[in-house]
């Protein structure tokens, strides 16, 4: 092994030699051919092996041929070297190795370079002394002798013997073999290795500024003459060359290139760089995926399967696989196999290549905050209620509430028949009436010439006159109701406690759930949940006189409303709101506001539009002058009664979930402009109670203040 | 040593002691610890005045009362160390202490510490009672139908000192449209009965009367009401009807007298008196009218719900000047006792502060100089004898004590009938403040300033 080593490194060393004398020889073919004996030398040494017998015996083991070229070796080394070379001896003082360097002589002939050369025959061809037994003449004119020459076999013995023969060439003007120096090898091994053949030359010498870099930057021009007017006027021969090009178009000589009409479709690469305009940019490849750390040569033992695992992978169907590999370990990479799925993935590659989706999704990058509306700060829509001032209550479901039209009383009215009577600023209960079962609905007459209230209980309806009343009013309150059809207790048993006034409904019409006043405070509508058709009533107060005005309305009828300024009634069924003429006796309008069960309606006081709420918390935003579908539905989450204010441009909604909600509504004059709705403030306070909240809310009339009634009893004010 | 030591290793900035107190420092700077407090500081001012009896003080910096160390004050205000902080004292107010609870069986509407010796209340049932010190009811009398919703005492003129000392008049105002003044004799023993008579009903008003008060001297009442319009009286007893029973019919301002005034029915009934002067100008209900005032009860100060504050001129029945806000529909109104500043409380939860010194124009809005912000509607305030001081009561039941040098907070506060029910007037007179409300009437002890 340690010889097998040892030839290997042998034969490392040979090679550099050996291409060494195939440079040397790639120097020499144009001169002589007998050279070519020294490249075969490889294959011949072996062939001699008696010659060098003589050779130092240093290992008896070695072969011969290795010696020797060994010998070689450290010849051509030595003839290699520039200086001369130290020989090791043994010192005889220390008895240690040393190196002991020649002589240096200090004359002339030590310095071959400045030797002449002695053939003074100049540059001709040397052929022509071939026949002559000089080959030139010296200084002195005397002949040089022709020097002697071996045959073939003396030249390849010189290449076995002496050790330079292989570093010497033929000089032509001695006609004989002379050894290179040490600078002309150096010169050859530069050449060979592609290198500048004169080593001082420095290829990478630093740049001497001459008219650049700092404080050398040139500011004076070159020449002092004024700039050409050529420079800066068109070129009159372009322009020439350019009316004659023009003209032969004009005229038909020369035509431009025609449209190219190719009926042949056009292929352009679909994944690859943009070659023409006309294709679309290219797609984005599909990405491959990542690998995975379970992909590695060399995984952590996490990631190996189990035996199970193994053989669970290998029953299911390829399809069926999570993955397509099975991680393995090896302990180095020169130990791993070549990829046996490689052509597969490629397939699969080009396969997902072909097979994706041709379309480009656009990303819209919109920011999102410019989507939402720009909504005035709810600062700047003040005054608005803002929190609760006080809470009056009662022993029950709060079920109605209204407040007086000049704002200062509020009439409460609760299941179990308590009705009272109590200031807005301080809650103060004045008044209280009982009535046997529940309070339905109640609402104050809207005339503010006459004070006084009517509450609807099981199948009548009741006139109240609240008590302190300034004696003029109290005056026209009384005498302006007389009895005509509807029944009235004589003047001297009336009491504040007990009613001016009854109006009887008809029996088994039901608890009236709604009283609504027209504004001028003359008619008055109620709706009763009894059942029968006819629950819709009219009442004019002045005359005394009721009346159903539908026959037959489809649907049950949950809310009525009158139209603050013309003759029109809103009629709610569970779905739909109708809209009636009372004066012409005709539908006018059907809305459907897309509402399951309308639970609220209110108009816009400036009579333009309406606004209804249903229980699945949907409120919508009617213009009547437009069409029937809802013309706007603010965001809510309430689906309780709301109500509108006069004076402030708010309204409010409540829901079951004991909150209210009060928005700025603003409608404008201009037909152009939409109305502008503002979510401003949720108020919370009222408990739910058995699932009901608020079950009403009203606006004091001339303050933003709101009056709120709800299952849990109270009644809140929320001031501003 | 040992000073400039310890000065040398704790921080300290230099203040300047300022009062207006009766216990003056010399004006000079000092360097305090920043570490110190109100206690120390008021420990300091102590030493330094070599003080018999130690009084408490309390520290206002640039209006704001002092609650944490100098140091933190400093960092929290960004203020650095080298700057010369201007600390103000006052006397601390102690916190109040509840002398008596005197429950009702209706709402007191209002109470008045004006008489010494006894708290009068109004209630909601039409009651006017006497209660002396000992929370005993020394007398009542049913003097309203309605609800009585402000009373007021009416000074015993001069003239008339010689009369019967526990001869009190007393004015209130009620639901039912109008006020009237009774005259109300204490007994003295309980051997013989107190005794009320209605002298006059004062009918102008057609609807309910929010107030009434009096003026220092007792010859003038005005009266406020939901009509938007304010009665100047003068308190002379009229020997006949001024206006006449009204016929039903008759659309005059007039009181269809339904019920006259209950227990004192009797052969002399009540004289029905006109007003000398009816001021108007309110868009919406007045809510409160008082007298300037001494020295200056020409002036009538009322706040109404239309937003406004009005000066009137009562010699020639004329708004003087109108300080309107936006949005601030008052409730009260109170004036300070230096005459120069009035404080409304409106339903947006704030007490502004107003500077009711004639102004230039005539009407200016909303010149208010600071605003007390409170949890809940403030219904009713009283000011101290004092111009810095001012009690609130609200409808969370909660008395505040404000000085108007620090207006950020109120300095202290207590819970009347423990802050669930609503406080609907307050009184502050001799160190007692007189609570009324939706639980009768408390009194607490809260010590004034006692510099004037």
């Amino acid at each position: 092994m340690a010889l097998n080593s040892k030839k290997r490194k042998q034969n490392d060393r040979e090679e550099p030699s050996d291409t060494f004398n195939k440079a040397v020889d790639l120097e020499m073919l144009s001169d002589e051919e007998g050279e070519n004996d020294i490249e075969s030398d490889d294959g011949d040494v072996d062939d001699f092996p008696e010659i060098n017998t003589g050779s130092e015996e240093e290992e008896e083991s070695d072969e011969e041929d290795e010696e020797d070229v060994e010998d070689e070796d450290s010849d051509s080394d030595s003839s290699l070297h520039i200086f001369p070379k130290a020989k090791t001896i043994v010192s005889d003082i220390t008895g240690q190795e040393k190196l002991v360097y020649p002589e240096i002589e200090p004359d002339y002939d030590s310095d071959s370079s400045t030797e002449d050369a002695p053939n003074r025959v100049g540059d001709i061809p040397m052929h022509w002394y071939d026949d002559l037994p000089h080959v030139g003449y010296d200084m002195d004119g005397k002949r040089v002798l022709k020097p002697a020459r071996g045959d073939e076999l003396d030249r390849f013995l010189s290449t076995v013997e002496d050790p330079t023969s292989w570093t010497s060439a033929f000089d032509k003007t001695a006609q004989t073999d002379k050894p290179l120096t040490a600078e002309e090898l150096e010169l050859i091994r530069r050449l060979y290795a592609n290198e500048n053949p004169d080593a001082e030359y420095d290829p990478y010498e630093p740049l001497t500024e001459w008219f650049t870099g700092k404080g050398k930057e040139e500011v004076m021009p070159l020449s002092a003459a004024p700039e050409p007017k050529r420079r800066w006027v068109p070129s009159k021969w372009e322009h020439k060359k350019v009316m004659k090009i023009v003209r032969a178009i004009r005229q038909g000589r020369i035509i431009p290139n025609k449209a190219k009409t190719t009926s042949q479709p056009q292929f352009y690469s679909i994944w690859g760089e943009s070659s023409s305009s006309s294709a679309p940019p290219p797609l984005p490849a599909p990405k491959p995926p990542l690998p995975t750390n379970s992909e590695s040569y060399n995984p952590p033992e996490e990631y190996l399967p189990t035996e199970e695992e193994k053989k669970q992978w290998q029953e299911t169907d390829p399809e069926d696989r999570e993955r397509d590999y099975l991680p393995q370990k090896y302990s180095a990479l020169r130990l791993v196999p070549g990829y046996d799925r490689f052509i597969k993935d490629r397939f699969n590659r080009q396969l997902d290549l072909y097979m994706a989706p041709r379309v480009q999704r656009v990303k819209l990058n919109i920011d999102p905050s410019s989507l939402i509306p720009k909504l005035p700060s709810p600062n700047s829509l003040k005054p608005f209620p803002t929190y609760k001032s006080l809470k009056v209550a009662h022993a029950s479901v709060t079920r109605c509430i209204s407040v007086s039209p000049d704002g200062a009383w509020v009439v409460s009215g609760d299941e179990s028949g308590n009705v009272g009577l109590w200031e807005v600023n301080v809650g103060k209960e004045i008044k209280k009436w009982k009535f046997k079962g529940k309070i339905g609905s109640l609402e104050w007459c809207p005339r503010t010439d006459v004070s006084y209230f009517v509450v609807g209980t099981e199948d009548t309806l009741h006139f109240l006159i609240p008590p302190n009343l300034a004696p003029s009013v109290l005056q026209l309150t009384q005498t302006r109701p007389s009895p005509v059809k509807w029944s009235t207790p004589s003047s001297d048993t009336w009491t504040e406690d007990s009613a001016i006034l009854y109006v009887h409904l008809p029996p088994s019409s039901g608890l009236p759930t709604q009283i609504t006043w027209h504004r001028r405070g003359d008619y008055m509508a109620s709706v009763s949940t009894g059942g029968s058709q006819a629950s819709v009533w009219i009442h004019q107060v002045s005359r005394r006189h009721s009346q159903a005005p539908f026959k037959k309305v489809r649907g049950k009828v949950q809310l009525v409303l009158f139209h603050p300024m013309k003759p029109w009634f809103f009629v709610a069924t569970q779905q739909y709101v109708r809209m009636y003429n009372l004066s012409e006796q005709k539908l006018l309008k059907t809305f459907q506001p897309g509402i399951k069960w309308i639970s609220s309606m209110d108009v816009h006081p400036s009579g333009d539009h309406l606004i209804v709420g249903g229980y699945d918390r949907k409120l919508c935003w009617f213009d009547l002058e437009l069409s029937d579908k809802p013309y706007k539905i603010p965001h809510t989450r309430n689906s309780g009664p709301f109500t509108s204010t006069q004076l402030y441009p708010l309204f409010a909604s409540s829901s079951d979930d004991g909150a209210i909600q009060i928005f700025h509504s603003r409608v404008y004059n201009d037909l152009m402009t939409d109305p502008l709705i503002v979510p401003l403030k949720i108020l919370r306070g009222h408990e739910v109670t058995s699932g009901l909240g608020v079950l009403q809310v009203k606006w004091c009339s001339r303050n933003p203040w709101l009056v709120s009634a709800g299952a849990d009893g109270a009644v809140n004010v929320w001031c501003s | 040593m040992a000073s400039t030591s310890t000065s040398a290793t704790a921080p300290s900035c230099s203040v300047i002691f300022t009062t207006q107190t009766p216990y003056p420092l010399p004006t000079q700077k000092f360097m305090i610890p920043t570490s110190w407090k109100r206690f120390h500081l008021s420990q300091l001012i102590n030493k330094a005045l070599s003080l018999t009896k130690p009084i408490p003080f309390d520290f206002l910096i640039k209006g704001e009362l002092l609650r944490t160390s100098l140091g933190d004050y400093c960092a929290e205000n960004g203020i650095g160390e080298e700057e010369t902080l201007e600390l103000e004292y006052i006397e601390s107010v102690m916190p109040p202490q509840k002398m008596s609870d005197i429950p009702h069986e209706d709402w007191v509407s209002s109470v008045s510490c004006h008489l010494p010796g006894h708290f009068i209340t109004a209630s909601y049932d039409g009651y006017i009672r006497f209660f002396d010190y000992s929370q005993k009811l020394a007398f009542s009398t049913l003097a309203h139908t309605a609800p009585i919703t402000s009373l007021c005492v009416i000074p015993a003129s001069k003239s008339s000192s010689d009369e019967d000392k526990s001869a009190h008049l007393i004015a209130t105002s009620s639901h039912d449209l109008s006020a009237q003044i009774t005259r109300i004799s204490l007994s003295s023993d309980s051997a013989s009965s107190s005794e009320s008579k209605t002298l006059a009903k004062l009918h102008l008003h057609t609807a309910p009367v929010s107030s009434i008060a009096s003026n220092s001297s007792g010859t003038h009442l005005l009266t406020s009401s939901w009509d938007t319009l304010i009665g100047l009286w003068d308190t002379a007893v009229p020997s006949s009807d001024e206006v006449p029973e009204a016929p039903i019919n008759e659309r005059e301002r007039k009181k269809r007298r339904k019920l006259n005034g209950g227990t004192n029915d009797s052969a002399e009934k009540a004289k029905r008196k006109a007003p000398s002067m009816v001021l108007k100008s309110h868009t919406a209900r007045v809510s409160r009218v008082v007298f300037g005032n001494v020295g200056n009860e020409t002036t009538a100060y009322s706040c109404g719900l239309d937003s406004t504050v009005r000066l009137w001129d009562i010699e020639n029945g004329v708004c003087t000047h109108t300080i309107t806000s936006s949005e601030k529909p008052f409730l009260d109104i109170a004036l300070n006792s230096d005459g120069n500043t009035a404080l409304a409380a409106s339903t947006d939860r704030t007490v502004t502060l107003y500077d009711v010194r004639q102004a230039s124009s005539l009407t200016s809005t909303s010149t208010s100089s600071g605003s007390l912000p409170h949890a809940a509607t403030p219904s009713c305030l009283a000011t101290g004898s004092t111009p810095h001081q001012v009690v609130t009561g609200a409808y969370d039941g909660i008395v505040r004590l404000w000085d108007l040098r620090s207006m950020k907070s109120a300095i202290t506060s207590f819970k009347a009938w423990e802050g669930k029910k609503k406080v609907l007037s307050v009184d502050w007179r001799r160190g007692m403040v007189g609570v009324g409300g939706e639980g009768g009437m408390e009194v607490w002890k809260a010590v004034e300033d006692v510099r004037l």
